[in-house]
């Protein structure tokens, strides 16, 4: 039984990993930059949940499931905002640039945050109050389900608008080759900001899951996007499956390797089995191998 | 090289008294300062900045110069702090020694790194730098027994040097300084001439740069163990000044901050490193009234200067204080030098190459030949896999089956600038230049120079095989000038310089005459076959059969991947295959000179 416990805990943990990787590979799919920021803003939304869940006049303990649209929300207009200051400005030049303003801005919210709400570990209220359950040995809380639930909805929500809307080729047609959308007259700078504004509403998501199973603190964010970063890379540079199953893969490993050793020994683990990974399979585990052009 | 001849290649560049005069003074009101307005507390500062700007320079090598975005220069900086930290508790061993094994711990660990992640592209590079800083760090939390945890250690003697101790305050302050003014020396002696030229080319373009027989990889193997020695040096000389050690030496913070410094400061500059450590080392103390907040003022700096300032406060200033300008003349081109191969007895011979991407074949079954002195021309339409072939040929691919060699040489296999040493040449598409640098810079970056001599003589060589170089290809009045400013034609035919200036037995060139003026293309042509009648052999990609016709000695037509016909150009063009596929029934070749 301890295995099933171990398992669902992972699966709980690489659900919400999985909605920070997606928002990451997004974001790095429509601009060729890694947003070195994005764990700062899982972080930011983790912390909007806390405080909406103390701010809105909705009773003393506001389920989490009610503050999730406002977070969507506010951070969608804030992944705008980001994208404004921090990408468009540096649009044609080297990459490098964006990598280096967004770690700029990820430092700026950090610190910003730090000051608004103060250094200490914050637990937002659970989605659904309740007590735990128990399935057949199997100890669930309900706070583990709706987390499942969330994340499968918010992740196959964003697959259905991705294949299915003219709103998500136009999405993916600018991400695939900015040149040739434009020149079929698809707004890609409009898609590249839309791009920015879907990541980071599915920051502030994931933001929202972890404070209410975990903790977050002002300084939780670039642990989160390391995990994105090798999630990506794990799984296939830019491929949004890859990103999901290699989220998933790391919840599995960290989970599998503390229970077995440590948690200090588990997350150096997770480091050699990236450099591993980088040197033997640079395509990823699960990506075709890519050539560049020239 | 005779001395008039060194002299006038040294006239070229001349040297203005202009910066030597700003480097003096800067020094010198930091000096006077430290020395007569300083109290305790502000010597500790400054002591640290000059720490950082060490650490900067060391940065500039593989951040700067060669734009890898390397993130473990901090962990650097805190491994070394920690070697020698720990040898003068633990060993009591002297100073010096410590940051002696403070250098040789460090640069090992990077040599361990940079073996599997040297070729790593850009993310994948910052990614695995990032984690090897996340695995230091975690075992400098964890493996209490040895570095203290958490809380870290203190009493960390002080400096000492040959069993005298170094006093606090001014004396540290002088030793740090004294020591960051002597790495700036070196580091300037290991990047000015020739390899600051190269670095450029091998950063915009790395592909461009093994064409030119640059090995891009050692470059950055090289550089990724330099700014681990200055880390290194940083670290150690830091860690008797704070006398206390604790894994905030290997904390991200440090490596943001060193990133900052770069950035701000001039990411290739010796100067940038100075103004970056001295403008934002101190910023806490500045931003005193915001407390523990003045890394949201950080954060701000940093995004102000990426958008604002690209190349740093250094480039500002480096326009104030401009180099003396260029003088217009070039010397003559040098007559005690051959840029004809050195032997013309081996022919490129491809055999039965293919190539598949995914489920495409892009070539199957192609062999040609191309004899010293001779031109091919290759045809056929748009995606017949033409550029697919001279990317395997040169090396940028590895192809799926067959072989390429040069009489007993296999290239199949070798990396693309041992191809490119070994005497094939080639020039891309659209002209692959490095951006900022004067035509005749770019020729000499294909100039590698070994042998005796400092960085001003072996730059020297290299414009004189440059110069020769332009020579032959007719674009010597244009060496001064900034690539970015030469029409395209120019351009052309500097990047055909820089083929020639390795002095390759072939040369394959794409689409040489496209977006040409008529007048333009035969002056190519007239270029090309005298070049090839000093035994240089051409392959030559182009969709201009009125400049191929008459140029080649044989055509060669892929379609589909495949060789359809080869032979003399009149037979070729007739063939009834070629003008199926490729030229169409109605072709003529009119004009033809």
């Amino acid at each position: 039984m301890e295995l099933g416990q171990l398992l669902l805990n992972a699966l709980v943990l690489g659900a919400s990993y999985a909605l920070v990787a997606l928002g990451f590979v997004l974001v790095l799919n429509a601009t060729a930059a890694v947003n070195f920021a994005h764990g700062e803003l899982v972080m930011a939304g983790g912390m909007l949940a806390v405080a909406l869940a103390t701010v809105l006049p909705l009773g003393d303990v506001v389920p989490g499931l009610l503050v999730l649209p406002l977070v969507l929300v506010v951070m969608a207009g804030a992944g705008l905002l980001f994208s404004l200051v921090a990408y468009f400005p540096l649009r044609r030049g080297p990459p490098v640039s964006v990598f280096i303003s967004t770690i700029a801005v990820g430092i700026m919210l950090q610190h910003a945050v730090k000051a608004a709400m103060g250094p200490a570990e914050r637990a937002a209220p659970p989605l659904l109050a309740g007590p735990q359950l128990d399935l057949a040995g199997l100890i669930v809380s309900r706070q583990a389900l709706a987390t499942l639930a969330v994340a499968a909805l918010l992740i196959g929500g964003t697959a259905l608008l991705l294949r299915r809307t003219q709103f998500g080729r136009r999405l993916r047609a600018s991400a695939q080759d900015p040149e040739m959308a434009r020149a079929v007259g698809v707004p890609v700078r409009a898609m590249i900001a839309s791009s920015f504004a879907l990541g980071t509403a599915l920051a502030g998501a994931a933001g929202l899951l972890f404070a209410n199973s975990y903790f977050v603190s002002p300084e939780s964010g670039g642990n989160l996007m390391i995990k994105a970063y090798i999630a990506v890379v794990i799984g296939g540079w830019g491929s949004v499956p890859g990103a999901l199953a290699g989220a998933l893969l790391i919840a599995l490993f960290e989970v599998g390797v503390a229970a077995w050793l440590s948690s200090p020994v588990a997350e150096a683990a997770l480091y050699g089995a990236l450099l591993l990974t980088l040197v033997l399979r640079p395509q990823g585990l699960f990506g075709e191998p890519v050539g560049r052009r020239v | 090289m005779s001395a008039a001849r060194l002299r006038a290649m040294r006239d070229m560049t001349p040297r203005s008294w202009l910066r030597p005069a700003a480097w003096a003074v800067a020094a010198l009101a930091l000096a006077v300062y430290a020395f007569a307005f300083a109290d305790s507390y502000v010597l500790r500062v400054l002591t640290l900045t000059g720490c950082y700007a060490i650490l900067v320079m060391g940065y500039q090598f593989v951040f700067g110069h060669l734009g890898a975005l390397s993130l473990a220069q901090g962990t650097f900086f805190g491994v070394g702090a920690y070697t020698a930290a720990l040898l003068g508790l633990k060993a009591g061993t002297p100073y010096l020694l410590n940051i002696a094994a403070a250098i040789v711990v460090t640069v090992a660990l990077a040599a361990l790194i940079a073996v599997p992640v040297r070729r790593l592209k850009s993310h994948y590079f910052a990614l695995a730098t990032l984690g090897i800083a996340e695995v230091v760090l975690i075992g400098a939390r964890n493996w209490v027994d040895l570095t203290g945890g958490g809380d870290g250690l203190s009493g960390v003697p002080g400096m000492a040097l040959f069993g005298v101790s170094v006093p606090r305050g001014w004396g540290e302050f002088a030793v740090v300084w004294g020591a960051a003014g002597l790495l700036a020396l070196l580091a300037r002696r290991l990047q000015r001439g020739l390899p600051m030229r190269v670095h450029v080319l091998a950063r915009e373009d790395p592909i461009a740069a093994a064409a030119a027989g640059i090995d891009t990889d050692r470059l950055r193997f090289n550089a990724f163990l330099w700014s681990a020695a200055y880390g290194a040096v940083a670290g150690a000389l830091a860690v008797p000044v704070v006398r206390v050690i604790s894994p905030e030496v290997v904390e991200f913070k440090v490596m943001v901050a060193c990133l900052a410094m770069t950035v701000v400061g001039g990411r290739t500059a010796i100067a940038g490193a100075f103004i970056g450590a001295l403008l934002l080392y101190p910023l806490p103390e500045w931003f005193r009234f915001l407390e523990d907040h003045y890394l949201i003022a950080y954060g701000a700096v940093l995004l102000a200067a990426v958008v604002l300032a690209p190349d740093g406060l250094a480039g500002l200033l480096g326009r104030l204080l401009p180099k003396s300008p260029v003088r217009p003349t070039v010397p003559d081109p040098p007559d005690d030098i051959s840029l004809a191969p050195a032997s013309t007895s081996v022919d490129l011979a491809i055999e039965t190459v293919g190539k598949r991407f995914g489920g495409l074949t892009a070539l199957a079954d192609v062999s040609l030949r191309v004899a010293p002195g001779e031109i091919v021309g290759l045809i056929g339409p748009n995606g017949a896999g033409k550029t697919t072939l001279a990317n395997i040929v040169t090396g940028q691919y590895a192809a799926d089956a067959g072989q390429v060699s040069l009489g007993g040489l296999a290239l199949t296999g070798l990396a693309a600038f041992r191809i490119a040493r070994a005497g094939i040449a080639r020039t891309f598409q659209t002209p692959a230049l490095a951006p900022g640098l004067s035509a005749l810079d770019n020729v000499a970056t294909a100039c590698a120079t070994p042998g005796r001599g400092g960085p001003e003589a072996r730059l020297a060589r290299a414009y004189d095989r440059a110069i020769a170089a332009m020579a032959e290809t007719g674009v010597l009045d244009h060496a001064h000038v900034d690539v970015g400013a030469l029409p395209h034609a120019v351009r052309r035919r500097v990047e055909l310089a820089r083929a020639l200036a390795l002095r390759p037995r072939f040369i394959i060139l794409d689409e040489p005459a496209a977006g040409l003026t008529a007048e333009e293309i035969e002056g190519l042509a007239a270029t090309l076959r005298g070049l090839a009648r000093t035994g240089i052999g051409f392959l030559i990609i182009d969709h201009d059969m009125g400049f191929l016709m008459p140029l080649a000695n044989r055509l060669a037509c892929l379609h589909e991947g495949r060789l359809i016909a080869e032979g003399p150009s009149d037979a070729v063009s007739n063939d009834p295959a070629v003008v199926e596929a490729y030229l169409g029934p109605d072709f003529h070749v009119t004009g033809a000179g």
